[in-house]
């Protein structure tokens, strides 16, 4: 059984990321759930993805403190289902870069500072992973594999109840075409860089 | 493989992962539909996004209606010729449809027509939460319901048999948690006889397809009424009610559709499985009755679990006081479980231990570092995309509004992207206010411009009745998007005509029903299934329906844009202005924009925070200076029109 929820701003593709972790639990033979929630419009919201992989798994949601890992591609929205959703001994594993919320740029909210995140995390039993994963998206040719990255570096940790060879096949088949390449740079990048630190 | 290939691959028994809409339509491929029309709602909008995909390919009719009402007329109009049809659409959208609805279920139809509703508890994308099993109560039909999305495409296959069988319309209520969640599922066999539309107009009943034919509407109610002893047979029967009761417990629960997957999970973290009997429901209505039945006899105390409103809980209420007089019922009618939002599985399993009179050990210590780390949790609300033509559309209306005087206008909202004018911001506390007079409110970013905002094509008639109560502390306005003003706006043009209001009605033209997902409308150029269409303009119809001031701007036109607004505003006319260019995120994606290199001045900028109040969220704001996102800004250069000090500037 392996739970885990996807969070970002809409855009990022976090919802992308949690289908091709689906499929690759499915191709692995075992049952998946994703669950989206995610706001009204296109872009710009918070998004989450509930993932549940196991033998039985029936509701789309994960419970509360029922995380084994918070896969962030916004550290903000990692912070928000952290909170809510990561059990004890839990991974917190985050992007570090930020998008700033409207609330915090008209001054009604301060967004919270990494140290303070990684802070309560691990208050609240979680352990954190930063990794740059928007550069890193740069550096593979192109800055909307950031979610890609996200993946590889999760494939990384070996968190994960399916092989990275089966994930990196979904990727390659679920990414646009003229994208493969840099999406496969992208996941071996994410994995590395969990993988050396 | 892509959706397109996976959905019309005939394949029985392959795994595949599937979105419950795209479940949805994968049923009514596998029963063969034939016609399948449906406007878009989130979270309803892809199953016909999905059949659009397949109906080139298999060959049968799917298409975006100009409103729900129509779909389901299209859906109706065919299932009367005896092929098998489909309408789709989201909870509030059922309601467009009630008038046709009512009446057609009187005489029923003779292909089967299935009628799929995605409702929203919770409201995540919806702007209310009501359940909609009610309507299949009301209009006396079944309601499937699916627990998950396996069976959002058994259910959906099956409900075309059913609808054949009863010769009845049949719905599958889902909720977003089906439509919008992925599940595996086991694909089953394309059907693919090819059925001829035949007509028959008294089929099997005199006038069959006119409700005032002879023998009338009371005699068609009593056929009508007549069909649920057999509808009640059927369900007993079904798979997707199952009773599971072993030895002599205590406890029952019962739960209907997605709640019965919440409940079976709950039930194994509580390890209740030996101590509670377990009837799960996927007919809310009609009620497996005997099933109920047998479970009422059984046990002391029952909870009913559900999604929605008690519908279930009030139907077992009352069976109750046949059957066993003395069993406690208990659910969302008696507080067991909230009356409003959605439930979840700690939902369920906190309500289920009190039930069951079973402590859950509380980690009080946790629960208070995780209240405390609450307000660092800063909230993010909802945006307009950077680079949104609407996002020059609201900053123009406002320049406007101030430019001809400071009083209390009325901007009346609708449904669509631009709704966020509406949504506020999460971070601002606001204290209700109890004046007994007009109060203007000032506006800090774009999503705190409209006044009211309730349904689609609602705030174009709230305006006239604005205007006609005689309110003079401001300028009377309404907004609507380009799929809305074809959905639902164009009588109340004419009646803002015919009754000569006076006001302005801004629409936001992006070419496309963008909030959901990017869906073609009547003024896109396209159908369904991305066949070129005759491209329908808002201005011609809205000169046709009488309208004598029409302006169309260009919304990246700042200046120009707030000048039509102004002049529109201070005539003595009702007036159209027109805001119009293309979805700047469909427009990357075909090519059709393509951004400017935007420069940002740091020692120019003075920290007025007027591109903060544009409210595009490539802007930034840190240490008293504004800034760009390179990575969020698109390029459309609008904030360097805003710019008082020529900060931001569009490079070369």
């Amino acid at each position: 059984m392996a739970e885990l929820i996807i969070a970002g701003v809409g855009g990022q593709g976090s919802i992308r990321a949690s289908h091709i972790l689906a499929i690759a639990a499915i191709q692995d033979g075992l049952r998946a759930r994703v669950g989206e929630t995610f706001g009204a419009a296109m872009r710009g919201g918070a998004v989450a993805s509930h993932v549940r992989i196991g033998e039985e798994v029936y509701a789309p949601l994960v419970q509360a403190d029922g995380a084994e890992v918070v896969l962030a591609l916004e550290p903000l929205e990692g912070l928000r289902n952290a909170v809510k959703f990561l059990g004890k001994g839990g991974l917190l594993l985050t992007n570090t870069r930020t998008w700033m919320p409207v609330d915090v740029n008209i001054g009604r909210a301060s967004y919270p500072d990494m140290r303070a995140i990684e802070g309560e995390v691990e208050k609240l039993g979680g352990k954190i992973i930063k990794i740059d994963a928007t550069s890193l998206a740069q550096q593979a040719g192109n800055v909307r594999t950031m979610n890609v990255v996200m993946l590889g570096a999760l494939a990384g940790t070996g968190r994960l109840p399916l092989s990275a060879e089966t994930l990196k096949q979904v990727v390659r088949e679920n990414v646009p075409p003229k994208t493969v390449d840099a999406n496969l740079r992208a996941f071996e990048l994410g994995f590395k860089a969990v993988q050396e630190r | 493989m892509k959706l397109e290939d996976v959905i019309v691959e005939d394949v029985p028994g392959k795994r595949v992962l599937l979105m419950g809409n795209e479940a949805i339509a994968r049923g009514a491929i596998e029963a063969g539909v034939d016609v399948a029309a449906a406007y878009p709602g989130t979270p309803a909008s892809e199953i016909l996004e999905t059949l659009a995909l397949a109906a080139p390919k298999l060959g049968f009719h799917a298409e975006w209606s100009t409103n729900e009402k129509v779909a389901f007329e299209v859906a109706a109009g065919a299932a009367l010729t005896g092929v098998r049809a489909l309408a789709a659409f989201k909870n509030a959208g059922l309601n467009w449809v009630m008038d046709m609805f009512m009446t057609l279920v009187y005489g029923g139809v003779r292909g089967g027509f299935v009628i799929a509703v995605g409702d929203d508890p919770d409201a995540h994308y919806s702007s209310n939460e009501q359940d909609t099993r009610f309507v299949a109560f009301y209009g006396e039909i079944p309601c499937l319901e699916p627990a998950d999305q396996q069976e959002a495409k058994d259910m959906t296959r099956y409900a075309f048999e059913l609808s054949e069988r009863l010769e009845l319309p049949v719905f599958v209520r889902s909720v977003t948690r089906i439509c919008h969640a992925s599940g595996d599922i086991e694909l089953g066999k394309i059907e693919k006889p090819k059925r001829r539309p035949v007509f028959d107009k008294h089929y099997g009943m005199p006038w069959r397809w006119d409700v005032y034919g002879p023998p009338g509407p009371v005699e068609k109610h009593r056929w009508l009424h007549g069909r649920m002893p057999l509808a009640k047979k059927i369900v007993e029967k079904l798979p997707w009610n199952k009773l599971e009761l072993r030895g002599k417990p205590k406890f029952g629960v019962i739960a209907s559709g997605i709640a019965a997957s919440y409940t079976r999970e709950a039930v194994r973290a509580l390890k209740l499985e030996n101590e509670v009997a377990f009837l799960k429901i996927g007919t809310p209505t009609p009620l497996p009755e005997k099933l109920v039945t047998k479970l009422l006899k059984a046990v002391r105390s029952v909870l009913v679990v559900e999604e929605g409103e008690p519908l279930v809980e009030l139907q077992v209420q009352a069976l109750a006081k046949d059957v066993n007089p003395r069993v406690k019922i208990v659910g969302k009618r008696t507080g067991a479980l909230p009356p409003v939002g959605e439930i979840n599985t700690d939902i369920v399993a906190s309500s289920l231990a009190r039930f069951v009179g079973k402590r859950i050990p509380k980690d009080r210590a946790r629960e208070l570092l995780k209240a405390k780390a609450k307000p660092l949790v800063a909230p993010r609300s909802s945006t307009l995309c950077a680079g949104c033509p609407h996002l020059g559309t609201y900053w123009a209306l406002k320049q406007a509004l101030r430019k001809i005087g400071g009083n209390v206008p009325i901007v009346n909202g609708d449904i669509g992207c631009y709704e966020q004018g509406g949504y506020g911001i999460a971070g601002k506390e606001i204290k209700p206010s109890f004046s007994s007079e007009s109060v203007s409110y000032p506006i800090e970013a774009p999503y705190e411009t409209l006044d009211t905002n309730y349904i689609m094509g609602g705030g174009i008639g709230l305006m006239q009745g604005q205007f006609h109560a005689g309110y003079k502390d401001g300028r009377v306005v309404a907004v609507a998007g380009d799929s809305t003003f074809f959905h639902a706006c164009i009588p109340a043009v004419i009646n803002a005509v015919y009754n000569k209001v006076k006001g302005l009605f801004l629409v936001f033209d992006n070419s496309w029903t963008a909030m959901t997902g990017h869906q073609p409308n009547p003024g896109t150029g396209m159908t369904a299934t991305g066949e070129e269409a005759k491209t329908l303009r808002i201005e011609d119809i809205a000169r046709a329906c009488g309208v004598e001031s029409i302006k169309i701007v260009d919304p990246f036109d700042l200046e120009a844009t707030t000048a039509a607004i102004e002049e529109a505003l201070r005539g003595d006319k009702f007036a159209i202005v027109i805001s119009r260019r293309v979805c700047t995120l469909q427009a990357q994606r075909e090519k059709q924009f393509v951004g400017k290199r935007m420069i940002f001045d740091r020692d120019k900028c003075v920290g007025c925070k007027i591109c903060v109040s544009f409210g595009c969220p490539g802007i930034v704001f840190k240490d008293g200076k504004a800034g760009l996102d390179p990575i969020i800004c698109n390029g459309c250069g609008m904030c360097a029109q805003v710019c008082s000090t020529g900060a931001i500037r569009v490079g070369e």
